[in-house]
């Protein structure tokens, strides 16, 4: 029994020491790509929420059509096809594919975040003389920020873990650690069980964070009734 | 441009202006004298809002013409952004920026468009506050004000990007009876220091004490103006004396 057990922890500790060097490249993918859809999914919600039909229509059809269509498709049109053409590494076509495919829910969640305000909200700051910059900045994102955070934080975590299908056109992520370490030495229940502990660190330590944002956001002094 | 020898500060003719079909001003011609103070009365639905947007551009006209101080409200963003700045909004869902404390809600825009420093800007907030009788509310946000305080916060916010003139769409129109007082004590101050005022209201007693002139709208048109005691008093069309047996009852 003993010696089982010493077997067992010698096989994760080599599972986890090959799966390891691999994580940064998961949270790098994953960051890097959120932040990509963070920009885009804010112009796409800003021209969404526009008056101009040149710019709605659009995006509209931008965020109809990369919901449709599965990720996995997403990925392996970006780096087979567009990435053939504009000669784009694993690393690039896999951050582009997630973060264009998570700008298309980002926007979504900017958008109602964004039209929750009053319309008096921004006619006050414009009657000031702010920019439509200024505005949005200084007055409508800090209020929306309240609606926007939690969902938005929540499909960072969603993305985190779709950042796994990137493994498909071989970037050297989490999964595809998983994988490389499974052909090679034919150990599949602890070398999945390590790989679905890692994911499940990383998880539940953002779910934490996002927690501990929302505690923050709700507190923020103008909770109070109007 | 944006001299004193204009003597009509603001010069808005022939004012057309739908909403799909709509018609919220059918030509309306209207001039305010630097310094004088004209309050707007009339029925649900006359335009008498989308007047006063229409000077600040809030509202984009279809056809006719709005000079602000000499400056030609056109498409032009640079002369919407001046007039912006020229001009102050009071509304009457005060509109307070409920992330800001009170004074953050006054020294954002001197902040930002004026690009005062921080020690200026806050300065002068707090001398507002303390002239709208709020000089203990400086850290309070809006949510923990009441109605009146929000309101008089709202026209210091105004005032601090120092307008030449100041529109009023319904100041006190939603607030509790016992709070428009506070508000229009603010606002005949405002009057009394020879600030030019166009006022939407229905507080007659406000309109008779500080407006120099009263302007009557009905269905997009401007009726009837004229010296205020004159048009409350002895009003020429049969419109205007209608809608001020029903007002005033
Ligand atoms: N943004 C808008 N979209 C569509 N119609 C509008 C809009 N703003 C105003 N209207 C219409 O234009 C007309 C004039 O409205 P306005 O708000 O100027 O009237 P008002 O005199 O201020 O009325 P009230 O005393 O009720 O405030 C109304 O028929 C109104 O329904
Ligand atoms: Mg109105």
């Amino acid at each position: 029994m003993v010696e089982f057990l010493t077997q067992q922890a010698q096989v994760f500790l080599d599972i986890f020491a090959y799966l390891i060097p691999a994580l940064p490249t998961t949270v790098a993918i994953t960051i890097t790509a959120y932040l990509l859809a963070v920009t885009l999914g804010l112009l796409v919600s800003l021209a969404r929420l526009s008056n101009r039909r040149l710019l709605r229509w659009p995006a509209k059809t931008y965020v109809d059509v990369l919901r449709g269509v599965p990720l996995l498709v997403q990925i392996f049109f970006i780096y087979f096809g567009l990435g053939k053409v504009l000669h784009l590494g694993r690393f690039s076509a896999g951050v582009l594919a997630v973060g264009i495919c998570y700008s298309a829910y980002l926007s979504e969640i900017f958008r109602s975040g964004i039209g929750a305000i009053e319309k008096g909200q921004h006619e006050a700051a414009l009657s000031l003389g702010m920019t439509r910059f200024q505005v949005l900045r200084q007055v409508i994102l800090p209020q929306a920020a309240r609606i926007i955070v939690p969902p938005a934080a929540n499909e960072f975590i969603a993305s985190l873990k779709d950042s796994s299908l990137v493994s498909i056109i071989g970037l050297r992520e989490l999964t595809r650690a998983g994988r490389e370490y499974y052909s090679q030495f034919f150990v599949d229940f602890q070398t999945w069980l390590a790989v679905g502990v890692l994911y499940l660190i990383l998880t539940l330590g953002l779910s934490r964070i996002v927690a501990w944002l929302e505690k923050k956001y709700r507190v923020h002094g103008y909770g109070v009734a109007r | 441009m944006g001299s004193a020898d204009v003597e009509n500060i603001i010069d808005a003719r022939d004012v057309v202006k739908s909403f799909g079909n709509v018609r919220a001003l059918r030509g309306v011609s209207l001039t305010v004298k630097r310094g004088e103070v004209v309050v707007i009365v009339g029925p649900s639905g006359s335009g008498k809002s989308t007047m006063l947007r229409c000077l600040n551009a809030l509202e984009r006209i279809d056809e006719g013409s709005v000079t602000i101080d000499g400056i030609p409200l056109d498409a032009d963003s640079r002369h919407i952004h001046r007039i912006r700045t020229e001009v102050g909004m009071v509304f009457q869902s005060f509109n307070l920026f409920p992330h800001l404390t009170a004074r953050k809600n006054i020294m954002l825009a001197p902040r930002l468009v004026r690009k005062k420093g921080e020690t200026e800007a806050r300065d002068e907030a707090d001398v507002l506050l303390k002239k709208v009788g709020l000089g203990d509310k400086t850290d309070v946000f809006p949510g923990q004000l009441s109605g009146g305080q929000k309101q008089r916060v709202a026209i210091a916010r105004a005032l601090a990007m120092q307008p030449k003139i100041m529109l009023f769409d319904e100041p006190t129109s939603a607030l509790d009876p016992e709070m428009i007082g506070e508000v229009l004590a603010v606002m005949k101050d405002l009057a009394r220091e020879g600030m030019t005022m166009v006022v939407v209201s229905h507080e007659m007693g406000f309109a008779r004490e500080v407006a120099d002139r009263m302007l009557f709208f009905d269905d997009g048109r401007l009726i009837e103006e004229g010296p205020t005691a004159q048009v409350l008093d002895h009003p020429r069309e049969t419109r205007t004396r209608e809608f001020f047996r029903k007002v005033l009852k």
